[in-house]
């Protein structure tokens, strides 16, 4: 019965990739991922990476996919940042499908239109906050006096103003994550990907990143997608995607305002 | 990407690792240098050529000799009627090449063996007399005061050669300049010298008991101490004896521009008027054969006045070779400052390549040097390059900065390689300017500014080259390597 639902919500979306929900409420759909497969060939070995994965997120939403480490979570998010090729299945992110474009097409799609925060911040060595914040600004070609406003705006956002000047290895790391967070949302993404964000974190800093990466999303109206393994850092999404060896096993869906609290499938 | 950007991203990366850039930079300065040296002496020996070909008449005169016939010569069977079996250059000859097409001027040019002689220094030298329009040809630059001999005075004016100080020995065992490093204390241009037309004549009598006697013993001693600034007039003729070496007093009407260390086609010539030297011989030398002519085979010389050579002045260049060409048929040797070129041009090439493929080759080692490099840094950077892949930079950009990066170190190798080029040039000049090598003295090493602009272009150019595969690595790098943690 439960198959057979999840097959209806798959028919019901239109060309234009919406999605009709019960009671017709219509919310565009970012995300539409349509049985995904991911095989790793180790010498005699096949690794299902990811076993037939389907699910939807909406624009705007804060979306966990959770799940231990092997489950296929991570590889799940390199799918849809396009860092990796399915072998078989459809990522389709605002109806563009990834599986189809080349390398140089999935480049200019991120820069376009996604934002990346990497567990270990992975900032530009050599450049302060600001020109690291900048840097995806670099990339499409904004000029410079224009990339510096915007940088400097997104760094009081994160509430690291008078960090600017400030080297990677001047900060600690929830300063770095923040500088993260902030050259993420720098190019005002659609969506952002963040995998294990928290990571290297403590707790204390781990809430106050999470806080802040729900309130600039909220802020910012775009989609954020976060992989964890964490159930307690999962638990400030909207939607929970849960996976484990490969296939999802439950998606949870939090909405306020929705009645239904949950949706097993 | 703008390129500002590019150009800020790849140099402040090329920053950061100061000392390794360093070291990549001086492999190319190194190969640069070593090529741009290299070139510029091949260059300077064109140049000397060139500077050669100018002095002698350029490119427009033909030198034409005599020619013995040989024994299987069509003409002139042995012990022929005379002027058959030889060809020489007589008036005749000037006469009839002055006529021919396309010659501008004919000048002949006659050369001796003479001795010069000054308060017991003496100097063998070439003496070489010309017609005043033929001195005037050879463009020989005077030292300020100098002029050109003039014909019809009776009176040998020379013209030395700037180098021509340095053939003067110390006949009293003070040995040669070459041993000593010491001038002789003479002033060619204001010094009255003693020349001495019968070289042979006076070598004989300077080893003495070849000599008939009676000759020997004065005629040195009056050789080796003539008082100093003697001027009187023909005091010279020692031994008033017929048979006695003639000594003239001579003045320089000039000379050559130029210290001892300025090698040039006039280095160590003597000149005089062709007319007046004409004169001199003839009366040393009355009914014997004089130096350097020809003779019969009973030792009688001819009744005309034969030249050493002919210089023939074309009005075009390009008809040099056709004259040249003619007067060959006319069995005379003819040689053309064109066909002197061209073999030297042929060897020249080869002598360009040899060397500038010596310098290639240190080249090439620093084109692996920034290869390794740019590799290096790849490898280290490939977290870098993942993180800016997933942030949106495209692959083109990776390319173009990593191609920066290593045209960066070629440009600046190859800027600094420049002036270190300049600055070896300089000592390589400084050290051979008193020697002349192969025939081209001072300035053997000539760097013109466009093997500055080449060279800089060439190094950067092969940096690029060397930074291609390394750049094309980094842009294929894979993005998930930013998502592997640690």
């Amino acid at each position: 019965m439960i198959p057979s639902l999840c097959r209806a919500l798959i028919s019901d979306r239109d060309m234009g990739g919406r999605t009709k929900i019960k009671g017709g409420l219509n919310v565009q759909s970012v995300i539409q991922v349509k049985n995904l497969y991911k095989l790793y060939y180790l010498g005699e070995e096949t690794v299902r990476a990811l076993d037939g994965v389907d699910f939807e997120i909406k624009k705007g939403e804060f979306c966990a996919i959770v799940g231990t480490s092997g489950s296929g979570k991570s590889t799940l998010l390199n799918m849809l940042a396009g860092l990796e090729k399915p072998t078989k299945g459809e990522v389709v992110i605002s109806g563009h499908h990834l599986e189809r474009m080349n390398e140089e097409q999935l480049v200019s799609f991120r820069r376009r239109r996604v934002g990346f925060i990497f567990q270990a911040y992975q900032l530009i060595a050599s450049m302060d906050a600001e020109e690291n914040v900048a840097l995806p600004l670099n990339f499409r070609g904004v000029k410079r006096s224009e990339r510096t406003a915007k940088a400097r705006l997104m760094l009081e956002r994160v509430k690291l103003g008078k960090y600017r000047k400030h080297f990677p290895n001047q900060m600690s790391g929830g300063q770095q994550q923040r500088v993260g967070v902030a050259r993420a949302l720098v190019s005002d993404p659609e969506i952002i990907f963040a995998d294990e964000p928290t990571g290297n974190l403590d707790s204390r800093t781990s809430r106050e990143i999470m806080a802040l990466m729900q309130k600039v999303v909220k802020e910012q109206g775009c989609t954020l997608v976060m992989v964890t393994h964490d159930p307690q850092l999962a638990s400030w999404a909207d939607r929970i995607i849960k996976v484990i060896d490969g296939k999802i096993v439950s998606i949870e869906v939090k909405k306020k305002e929705s009645t239904e609290d949950e949706e097993m499938v | 990407m703008s390129w500002m950007d590019l150009l800020r991203m790849s140099s402040s990366s090329l920053l950061k690792r100061k000392l390794r850039t360093f070291l990549t930079v001086l492999g190319v300065i190194i190969g640069t240098t070593s090529i741009v040296v290299m070139f510029s002496l091949g260059l300077g020996m064109q140049k000397a050529m060139y500077r050669q070909i100018e002095e002698t008449g350029g490119l427009n005169t033909i030198t034409v000799t005599g020619k013995e016939a040989g024994p299987g010569s069509p003409e002139g069977s042995p012990g022929g009627k005379k002027g058959q079996e030889r060809k020489q250059v007589t008036d005749q000859l000037v006469s009839q090449l002055a006529g021919m097409e396309h010659v501008k001027s004919v000048q002949p040019v006659y050369t001796v063996s003479a001795v010069l002689l000054k308060g017991g220094y003496e100097a063998t030298v070439q003496l070489t007399g010309m017609t005043p329009e033929g001195l005037e040809s050879r463009n020989i630059k005077l030292a300020p005061g100098g002029r050109l001999p003039e014909s019809g005075r009776g009176k040998l004016e020379l013209v030395y050669g700037n180098g021509v100080l340095s053939s003067f020995a110390d006949s009293r065992g003070g040995g040669t300049y070459d041993e000593y490093a010491r001038l002789p204390d003479i002033d060619l241009a204001h010094d009255t010298l003693f020349l001495v037309l019968d070289e042979s004549g006076y070598s004989q009598s300077r080893e003495g008991g070849m000599s008939p006697a009676g000759f020997s013993g004065e005629t040195a001693s009056g050789a080796a101490s003539p008082a100093p600034g003697s001027s009187s007039g023909e005091s010279g003729a020692a031994t008033g004896t017929g048979k006695s070496v003639r000594k003239y007093a001579v003045q320089a009407s000039g000379v050559v521009a130029g210290g001892q260390e300025d090698y040039g086609e006039h280095f160590s010539s003597v000149y005089c008027d062709l007319d007046t030297l004409k004169q001199a011989l003839k009366k040393e030398f009355a009914g014997r054969a004089l130096p350097g002519q020809p003779v019969t085979k009973s030792g009688k010389p001819y009744r005309e006045f034969c030249y050493s050579q002919a210089l023939v002045r074309v009005d075009d260049i390009h008809q040099a070779d056709s004259v040249a060409a003619a007067i060959r048929q006319m069995g005379y040797n003819a040689e053309t400052n064109a066909e002197f070129m061209k073999s030297m041009k042929s060897q020249l090439a080869i002598i360009q390549a040899v060397l500038g493929g010596i310098g290639a080759v240190s080249l090439l080692v620093a084109a692996i040097g920034i290869a390794n490099t740019m590799m290096m840094s790849i490898y280290e950077r490939t977290k870098e390059i993942g993180v800016i892949k997933v942030l949106g930079c495209s692959l083109k950009n990776i390319r173009q900065m990593f191609l920066l990066e290593a045209a960066f170190i070629g440009l600046m190798g190859g800027a600094a390689g420049c002036v270190l080029s300049f600055a070896v040039s300089t000592v390589i000049n400084a050290l051979t300017a008193t020697k002349n090598i192969m025939g081209v003295g001072g300035g053997i090493s000539f760097i013109p500014p466009w093997l500055v602009l080449a060279a800089v272009g060439f190094s950067m150019l092969v940096g690029m080259g060397a930074g291609y595969i390394p750049a094309l690595r980094a842009m294929r790098l894979s993005p998930l390597a930013a998502i592997q943690n640690g």
